[in-house]
Order: C-alpha cells, then sequence, then structure tokens
C-alpha cells in the first residue's frame, strides 16, 4: 500500500529541526526536567534506601507531571501560533492554496507539525518517569492516562493556536490569541471554577455553583490531570467534558478559518465577497 | 486552453476587471499588459482559483474554474507577482515538496527537477538554501517550481518585477525556452517591450478592460507608424491646440509644461509639413524633437483615446 503522508507535515518537520531552536528546547528542558525530579527524589530518599516512602515518591510523580503540564502548554504557542499567519506573511500561503493539498491539508500539516515537537518532548521525558517507578507510588497505567493526556492537550492547544494563527492576519494577534487561550485554559477557567466552588461552599443551597465550578474545572488540563493524580477529587469521566468541549471550540473555530483560507466557499454570505486578497 | 467570458470582479464599488473575453489556443504564449492597478494580476488570480470572479465565465482546460477548482489547480501552475521562499529548505527539497504536494510519483521527481533547474540554469545551485539566493534565481526557482507536476497551463505574475537588467534578460530567456515545451503560458508585466521576444499574442487591459488583443509583431509594426514629437515655443495655448489639430496625421495632442507633446501618425515629409505650417501661423516653436516612443505607453494612449484599437 502507498502510504501518503501530507507534504506539508514532511516539510515541517525537516524545516523545524534543521534550526537551533528544537534541539536547545528539548536539551534545555530534559536537562531541567531531569535535574528537578532527581533533586524530589532525592529529597524523598534523603541519601538512604531502607526507608523509602512512596507516597512521597507519588507527590513527585505529580509535581513533576503537573509542571510538565504548565511548561507544554506554555510552549505549544511558541511552535503553533505563526504556522499559518507566518505563510501569510512570507507570502507563500497564495501558491500553497493553489496546490491540490487545500485547506484541510493546510491546517493537517501545522497541527501536527506544531504538536510533534511537543510530544517528542514528552516521549522523551519518559525515561525520567521511570526513575519514580524505582521508588513505588506511581502504577503504569496511572503514568499512560496522564501522559495520555498530555499529548491530548497538546493537540488541542496546538489546534486553537494554528486555527487563531488562520483567523488572525498578523502573527503578532495570533501570539496574543494564543497565549490568551492557554492563559483562559489554565489559569482563568481554574479561578472561576475555584470562586464558584467557595461560593458554594459557602451557600451549600446553591447547587448550580456547585455544577458550574465542575464545569469550568473540567475546562483547565491542569484540573483534568490534576484528577488523573489523584490530587483532587473529580469525576471519574472528567477528561471527556475536557475533549467534547474543545471539540466544540475547534469546531467553531474551524468555520472562520476555512473562510480565511478559502474566502469562495463563504462567497453566498454577504459580508465576504471580494475579500479573498487580504486573506491569502 | 484559457477562455474567458465577460469575466468581471468587482472589490465594493471598484471594478478591478471588467468583463475580460479572451480565448488562448493551447501552446500560444500571452502577455497580459498593463500599468499598475490594471486588474492584471486580479484576472490571474481568478484563473489559479485563488479569486472568485464577481461575474462572468472562465475555463482552464475545459474546466470552470469556479466549478471544477480542483481540476484547474492541477492543470496550472501559478506564480504570484508577490511571492515568498520557505527558509531552511534546499533548492531541490523546495521542488520536491510542490511535486509532492501535486502528488507527482518519487521516481519521476528527482529527474523533473534535474531537468528543470537545467532549463532554469540552477543547477549549481541545487543544495544552496533558496532563501540564500538572489531575487533573480528565486524568480526563475519560482518557474521551475511552476513545471514541477508539468501542468498544461503556467499563469505568471509579473515573472521579471523587481530585477535588475541582467536578471530581467535570464528571466526573459527563460521565459522564451518555455516555447519548447509546448505550454500554455499567459504572463503579465507592464512593460509591454519584455514581452516582444517571448509572447506570441498581447493584450493591453487599461484600467481592468482589455482595450486590444493582436499578435506581437502586428502590434510592434503597428506602433512604429506613430511617433511622439515634442513642440516647445512661445505663447502655445489654444490656438495652437486648434492648429494642431487641424492636421489629420495628429492623433493626440497634450499639454506639457512647458510645451506640447503630440503623437503623430504622419510620414517624416508630413512631418516637416506641419512644422511649416506651424511656423507660417505665426507661432514661435523653439523646439521640435522626436522622442523614442515607448510601445505599452503608446497603447495606452491609442486605448485611451479609443483610436488605433488593434482587433
Amino acid at each position: 500500500m502507498k502510504l501518503n503522508l501530507n507534504p506539508l507535515l514532511l516539510k515541517e518537520f525537516r524545516q523545524r529541526m534543521r534550526t537551533v531552536r528544537a534541539p536547545l528546547v528539548i536539551t534545555a528542558y530534559l536537562f531541567g526536567m531531569s535535574v528537578l525530579t532527581v533533586f524530589l527524589l532525592y529529597e524523598n530518599v534523603q541519601g538512604q534506601l531502607y526507608l523509602v516512602q512512596p507516597t512521597k515518591s507519588q507527590q513527585v510523580f505529580a509535581l513533576v507531571s503537573l509542571l510538565q503540564m504548565v511548561v507544554v502548554a506554555f510552549l505549544t504557542p511558541a511552535f503553533a501560533s505563526g504556522a499559518v499567519s507566518g505563510e501569510r506573511e512570507r507570502k507563500t500561503l497564495a501558491v500553497l492554496l493553489t496546490t491540490p493539498v487545500g485547506p484541510f491539508g493546510i491546517l493537517f500539516g501545522k497541527v501536527v507539525s506544531s504538536s510533534a515537537l511537543l510530544v517528542l518532548l514528552v516521549v522523551l521525558t519518559l525515561p525520567v518517569y521511570s526513575l519514580v517507578f524505582l521508588y513505588g507510588g506511581a502504577v503504569p497505567a496511572q503514568v499512560a492516562s496522564v501522559l495520555g493526556f498530555q499529548l491530548v492537550t497538546i493537540v488541542v492547544i496546538s489546534t486553537v493556536c494554528v486555527l487563531f494563527s488562520t483567523v488572525a492576519l498578523r502573527s503578532t494577534w495570533s501570539t496574543v490569541f494564543a497565549y490568551g487561550s492557554v492563559g483562559l485554559m489554565t489559569v482563568i477557567f481554574g479561578a472561576i471554577g475555584y470562586g464558584l466552588k467557595s461560593l458554594y461552599e459557602q451557600n451549600p443551597i446553591d447547587y448550580s455553583a456547585l455544577v458550574w465550578s465542575h464545569f469550568f474545572y473540567a475546562l483547565d488540563p491542569l484540573y483534568v490531570e490534576a484528577a488523573f493524580l489523584g490530587v483532587v477529587s473529580a469525576g471519574p469521566h472528567v477528561w471527556m467534558a475536557f475533549v467534547e468541549f474543545y471539540a466544540a471550540v475547534i469546531a467553531i473555530l474551524l468555520i472562520p478559518s476555512l473562510w480565511r483560507l478559502r474566502p469562495q466557499w463563504f462567497s453566498w454570505l454577504p459580508f465576504v465577497s471580494g475579500t479573498e486578497k487580504q486573506y491569502q | 486552453m484559457i477562455l474567458t467570458q465577460n469575466l468581471t470582479k468587482r472589490y465594493g464599488k471598484t471594478l478591478a476587471v471588467n468583463n475580460l473575453n479572451l480565448n488562448i489556443e493551447r501552446g500560444v504564449i500571452f502577455g497580459l499588459v498593463g500599468e499598475n492597478g490594471a486588474g492584471k494580476t486580479t484576472a490571474l488570480s481568478m484563473l489559479a482559483t485563488l479569486t472568485l470572479p464577481s461575474s462572468g465565465r472562465a475555463y482552464v482546460c475545459g474546466h470552470e474554474v469556479t466549478r471544477e477548482p480542483q481540476a484547474v489547480r492541477r492543470s496550472i501552475g501559478y506564480m504570484p507577482d508577490s511571492f515568498g521562499v520557505y527558509d531552511d529548505l534546499t533548492v531541490i527539497e523546495y521542488l520536491r515538496f510542490f511535486a509532492q504536494c501535486y502528488g507527482v510519483e518519487r521516481r519521476v521527481i528527482s529527474r523533473r527537477a534535474e531537468e528543470l533547474l537545467e532549463r532554469v540554469r540552477l543547477a549549481d545551485k541545487r543544495e544552496d538554501y533558496v532563501n540564500h539566493l538572489s531575487r533573480g534565481m528565486q524568480q526563475r526557482l519560482e518557474v521551475a517550481r511552476c513545471l514541477m507536476h508539468d501542468p498544461d497551463v503556467l499563469i505568471l505574475d509579473e515573472p521579471s518585477s523587481g530585477l535588475d537588467p541582467k536578471s530581467r534578460l535570464e528571466m526573459r530567456s527563460v521565459l522564451a525556452g518555455l516555447r519548447d515545451l509546448g505550454k500554455t503560458v499567459i504572463v503579465s508585466t507592464h512593460i509591454l517591450n519584455e514581452l516582444a521576444e517571448v509572447a506570441d499574442e498581447v493584450g493591453i487591459l487599461l484600467r481592468g478592460e482589455l482595450v486590444a488583443v493582436a499578435a506581437v509583431q502586428v502590434m510592434v509594426q503597428h506602433s512604429s507608424a506613430y511617433r511622439t514629437i515634442v513642440i516647445d515655443g512661445r505663447d502655445l495655448g489654444d490656438r495652437f491646440m486648434k492648429a494642431l489639430m487641424g492636421d489629420p496625421h495628429v492623433a493626440e495632442a497634450r499639454p506639457l509644461a512647458p510645451g506640447w507633446e503630440i503623437l503623430y501618425a504622419g510620414t517624416l515629409a508630413q512631418q516637416a509639413e506641419l512644422l511649416s505650417r506651424l511656423v507660417s501661423e505665426g507661432f514661435a516653436i523653439t523646439q521640435f524633437r522626436e522622442q523614442p516612443t515607448d510601445i505599452e505607453q503608446l497603447f495606452l494612449r491609442l486605448a485611451a483615446i479609443q483610436e488605433g484599437v488593434v482587433t
């Protein structure tokens, strides 16, 4: 069977891995994570191996995982926020749009290539995680679910960033939107959830505050990961609400993105006609 | 191969292309000439499926651009007027990437890339990074890129713009070489002279309207019938203009600061008679000289005054 890989994907991989930034980010990240993990584990064992506390090891695992989620969430926009707006600014987008690759192919290639380096980062930290197993406390299934969720989050953030970079005509704006989205996901939603929960605790009759609190918590990748780690209590399928919500967000963002790439498809809308030039 | 029927594009109240009718046969190199803002880029962009026509139809290789855009895209190679290149890709990787976008078979890609690099005289640059090439080389590479999937039609928008004279000559030679490939080419420029050696037919676009279409040789011959003459002197006002327009060979007269510029279609003897008559009518002529005529400007002026429209 002939394997037809998206040509944009291959090109992006080649270009990204040729820059100094990619190996630099990977090296710095792995070094930082290794040093942190070894330090935390040393804190756990205190130089002796007679009395190892698995609960402390679990805490190390949780801390490293949450830290990784924060770093990955804020690194993803750096690779994805200029994906399409950069093509537009470099004046390479028009030519690409006259090839049979098409808008969906372009978006797919950009999302996968933007996620790839981050996925590589997460996969490369597996040996670091395995250090935790030495002292117990975390089971492989839990590690797999945490890493799996991190990968999902990377793809979600990447997709949102690429779509914003398609909608926004300039990379400056797409970067602002991308970091704004990550801030909303990791900080604002969590804060709203916390606020609503506090409200419920002060006034337990107001049950809707608790429901909305759970809703906003479910949109925060840090909270969902904390639920996987058992650090916070949440429903067993909290990640599903996360996936459903962001799938809806992506579906909504896809419409203006396609409009920017192929305004012709939306020519039946009165405000679209005659606007192709500035988008391509 | 390329057919447009009343192709029109409006941007709000601006009419960028107005009822464009073209019929370009297979293997013809067609030059679309016009000043900046004449509508060349918009017209080509509609043929390249990037811009939707407001009305009218356009067919490329028998495919209607709005109904079968994907089929049109497969049969064209499009070079926009303003383009960029990817950083950190070598020349050969750049060509390979675009060939892959069109689904060209792997075994064909390398051979074709080498052939095209020879054709555009970039064979020795195959391992250089695209962004390190000069502008002229990048523009020649774009022509090669357009040919990587072996399209029947090439749409080249101002391929020589922004080039120095040497690079322009090189590009002209590359364009002339396209004739050997039997491709149908539509190439736009704002300098008609550039197309004299390259194109078979030329169309002049003026404010979105096609005002003249002719074989290049016909157009060159036609333009040689006209001369631009600059006349200067004292008190050359309205009476002088009436005297000028009284000569049947004066196609157009426009005031300069100072003096007048006329477009003259008479012989040298008739030209001498004009000067003699003007002097005898009491006009103090201090200068009466012929100046080189830019073919494109000439045609634009002729078109503008609705005289000398070649069909």
